[in-house]
């Protein structure tokens, strides 16, 4: 079998994912990324592993997404995630009435969920709201933002991908209507090279219509930034969500030391250098002690802004609106062969979101390797930086 | 053991200045970098030291010489530093013992501060005493 | 919100050329951090600036940098808070230096790798809340965010490249504390040795500059102590 040569642009979860995958499958992969590898979006999101409980409701497809690569994650990257389960709390009469809604929306969608008494809630988790009614629990988690795609990115190494940071791609060129490769600069160096590939894989979050648009082509993407606040301290060990329609400020995240609590919502046209709108951060304390009350009281730690991906073309006004699934574009169906982009999604579907795009990419070379990745174990992160490039 | 992997020619690294470089540091640093300082300065010393004595070899007089240099009031001042290096080194090294056991890890800085009380009246007290001899 | 300019020296390094410092005016607010003065920087004046980040709130490790001569996260480290007109900005010490403030992190990874790599730990929060069913106990991520600032701060690795350094040793500790079914005894033999956790002479600055409460030098103590205690368990005849 003669190896084709896949390019990936974009070193966050997706891309990860990607290289892991395509590695698998005997591909030779080459990944490269503009800063540090997990820098963009990927890092900055609050490291909830979704049991997809949050889209049960309105987004059930992304829910069922959710759930599945949850349970793959568990199992092929184990160290990597906090066990702490979720609870879903009902503070007030009007959450309360969301639960019926809310367990049904779960067991159509294959999400384990046990109802909790207010008593059995405040047992689990004493700093929780005295006006907590009921709570229901689910398979959340808390992940490593940084550390899974770290170890798929190892694996990824491991089985022979070339992974690039700090080099970014300033053009991608073209043999008529067909990507030949790219042209990317080092920042190591400050030069210029072209990298040639088979097929190139445009895996660039929030900023994929931006590398799209290098290649003649249009990706709808809206980026839409929230902001995260972090607090000192462990407020909680499980995952707390609001038991209501998704919402601002509506889940706090325990993470090592720190409990983060998120998110707004809103859109904008450029993911970079967002800002951190102070009236935002106000919301996630005032918000976030609705559920647990020392959110006010905890020292502040930091508080920033991160840009989801969100298929849709742009007109949005808050993001919420748009679904939080993914989308794999083949753009032969525009006319320009070799190209692909993958984007939507959640760190927490990274894997499938690679899957699908793996199968995409190998139809298109006419290579039949099966996916391996809900099986292999990845290795631990510390290999990704001690592996020699 | 651990290899070194020293790709790329250039690492930061500030070979034994890092032991005095204490700018931005805290107690422990400059407890540090002071502990290396005087145990330096003892050892040169000691080799001072047994330089001097070994004026005994070349005579009577060198060596009275020498004593009357050592009874000048700038000379005792280095007697005073001699026991400030003394005691500091000492002193800061029963710390470094105790911690270095695993003993009062937590409270290291309680015991700096305990043991240079000490020693800082130790100080006085040689200082009164080497000051106030009568120069025999 | 009221926007203040700041000047930041930025250590500067691209392979091949000579390391330089370069000097950028920024605007900034009360809530702006080095990061994003920085990635700023890296948008609007000079996008050959290149320096490490991931997480933005002190989780991941990725942004250690010295400012100020300080080892801090630049995520988590205030510009106005600072206080000083200029804001002088490099990489850590005593790791390779890849690019501008971007060091190579393999040495200290490598080194961590025979401590077992404790990356969860037995939940210690909340010891009032129950586990829930299903799980056998809450299991968090360890408080270590791998982000060599101690290493940065050492002295003692200042002079010695082949010390294995606080972090290293303050997992070996994490691991000896809490084995999980496995022999202490390996790392506790990996660590007894001149360069490793007997190199150490309590500067304490590890402990000082650890951004996530690790308390390395603390580690490092307890090590010592269970190696003599075992040491001397060995002279009486027991082990």
């Amino acid at each position: 079998m003669a190896t084709f040569h896949v390019l990936i642009i974009g070193g966050g979860a997706t891309g990860a994912a990607l290289a892991h995958d395509l590695a698998l499958r005997g591909l030779q992969v080459t990944l490269v990324e503009r800063g540090e590898v997990t820098s963009g979006t990927t890092g900055r999101h609050h490291g909830l592993l979704h049991s997809g409980a949050r889209y049960a409701v309105k987004d059930q497809e992304s829910a069922r997404e959710c759930i599945e690569e949850n349970m793959i994650l568990r199992r092929i990257a184990p160290e990597s995630l906090e066990l702490n389960d979720g609870l879903f709390v009902a503070i007030t009469e009007e959450d309360v009435a969301y639960r019926d809604l809310f367990l049904e929306g779960c067991a159509q969608c294959g999400i384990p969920t046990r109802e909790l008494t207010r008593e059995e809630a405040l047992r689990l988790e004493p700093n929780l709201s005295p006006d907590l009614k009921l709570a229901v629990q689910v398979p959340d988690g808390t992940m490593d933002a940084m550390r899974i795609p770290l170890r798929f990115l190892a694996t990824a190494k491991h089985n022979g991908a070339v992974i690039k940071p700090f080099t970014e791609v300033v053009a991608i060129l073209k043999q008529g209507n067909t990507v030949t490769g790219v042209r990317v600069r080092d920042h190591r160096t400050e030069k210029e090279y072209e990298i040639g590939a088979d097929i190139v894989v445009n895996a660039a979050g929030p900023w994929s219509e931006k590398v799209a648009a290098m290649a003649g082509v249009h990706v709808p993407i809206q980026p839409s930034p929230g902001v995260l606040l972090a607090l000192r301290g462990r407020l909680c060990n499980m995952v707390i969500n609001r038991l209501h329609r998704s919402g601002d400020g509506d889940i706090i995240v325990p993470q090592r030391g720190l409990s983060v609590v998120g998110t707004s919502s809103w859109v904008v046209e450029d993911p970079d250098n967002l800002p951190v709108p102070e009236d935002h951060v106000q919301l996630m304390y005032e918000k976030g002690a609705e559920m647990v009350p020392m959110v006010k009281q905890a020292p502040f730690r930091a508080a920033w802004s991160a840009a989801r991906p969100l298929v849709g073309e742009r007109g949005a006004t808050t993001g919420r609106e748009l679904s939080r699934t993914f989308k794999c574009f083949d753009h032969a169906d525009e006319g320009v062969e070799g190209f692909v982009t993958i984007t939507g999604g959640k760190a927490t579907t990274a894997r499938g979101m690679a899957e699908t795009t793996a199968n995409v990419v190998c139809q298109k070379l006419g290579v039949d390797a099966p996916c391996r990745t809900r099986e292999v174990v990845l290795l631990p992160h510390t290999a990704y930086y001690v592996q020699p490039d | 053991m651990v290899q070194e992997r020293q790709t790329y020619g250039l690492i930061r690294r500030k070979g034994a200045w890092s032991w005095l470089d204490v700018r931005g540091r805290r107690l422990g640093a400059w407890a540090f970098a002071l502990n290396r300082l005087t145990g330096l300065g003892l050892v040169l010393y000691l080799v001072i030291h047994l330089l001097v004595l070994s004026l005994l070899t070349q005579g009577e007089s060198r060596w009275n010489d020498f004593i009357a240099l050592a009874k000048s009031p700038a000379f005792l001042f280095l007697d005073v530093v001699l026991f400030f290096g003394l005691l500091f080194h000492g002193l800061n090294g029963i710390r470094v013992a105790l911690v270095g056991m695993g003993l009062g890890v937590e409270r290291h800085k309680t015991l700096f501060w305990v043991l240079m009380t000490i020693g800082a009246v130790l100080l006085l007290l040689s200082a009164w005493k080497v000051f106030s001899s009568p120069a025999t | 919100m009221a926007e203040q300019t700041v000047q930041f020296k930025v250590f500067r390094y691209k392979q091949g050329e000579r390391p330089s410092y370069q000097t950028y005016t920024v605007r900034v607010d009360p809530r702006t951090t080095v990061l994003r003065a920085l990635e700023q920087i890296r948008q609007e004046q000079d996008g050959t600036l290149a320096f490490r980040h991931s997480c933005f709130h002190a989780s991941c490790g990725t942004c250690g940098m010295k400012v100020n001569g300080q080892e801090v996260l630049a995520c988590v480290t205030n510009v106005l808070e600072l206080g000083t007109p200029v804001v002088v900005v490099e990489p850590l010490d005593n790791a390779p230096l890849i690019t501008d403030l971007v060091v190579d992190m393999g040495d200290f990874y490598a080194r961590y790798q025979p401590a077992g790599m404790p990356m969860i730990r037995e939940s210690e929060f909340l010891p009032d809340s129950q586990v829930p069913e299903g799980v056998e106990h809450h299991m968090r991520l360890e408080n270590c965010i791998e982000c060599g600032l101690c290493l940065s701060a050492c002295p003692v690795a200042g002079s010695d490249p082949l010390y294995l350094g606080p972090a290293a040793l303050a997992a070996a500790w994490r691991m000896v504390e809490e084995p999980r079914g496995r022999d202490p005894a390996t790392v506790l033999a990996w660590v007894d040795h001149e360069h490793g956790c007997w190199r150490c002479h309590a500067a304490f600055e590890c402990s000082e500059v650890c951004p996530s409460n690790v308390d390395p030098a603390g580690a490092i103590m307890a090590l010592r102590r269970e190696l003599t205690r075992r040491k001397i368990g060995q002279l009486f005849g027991r082990r």
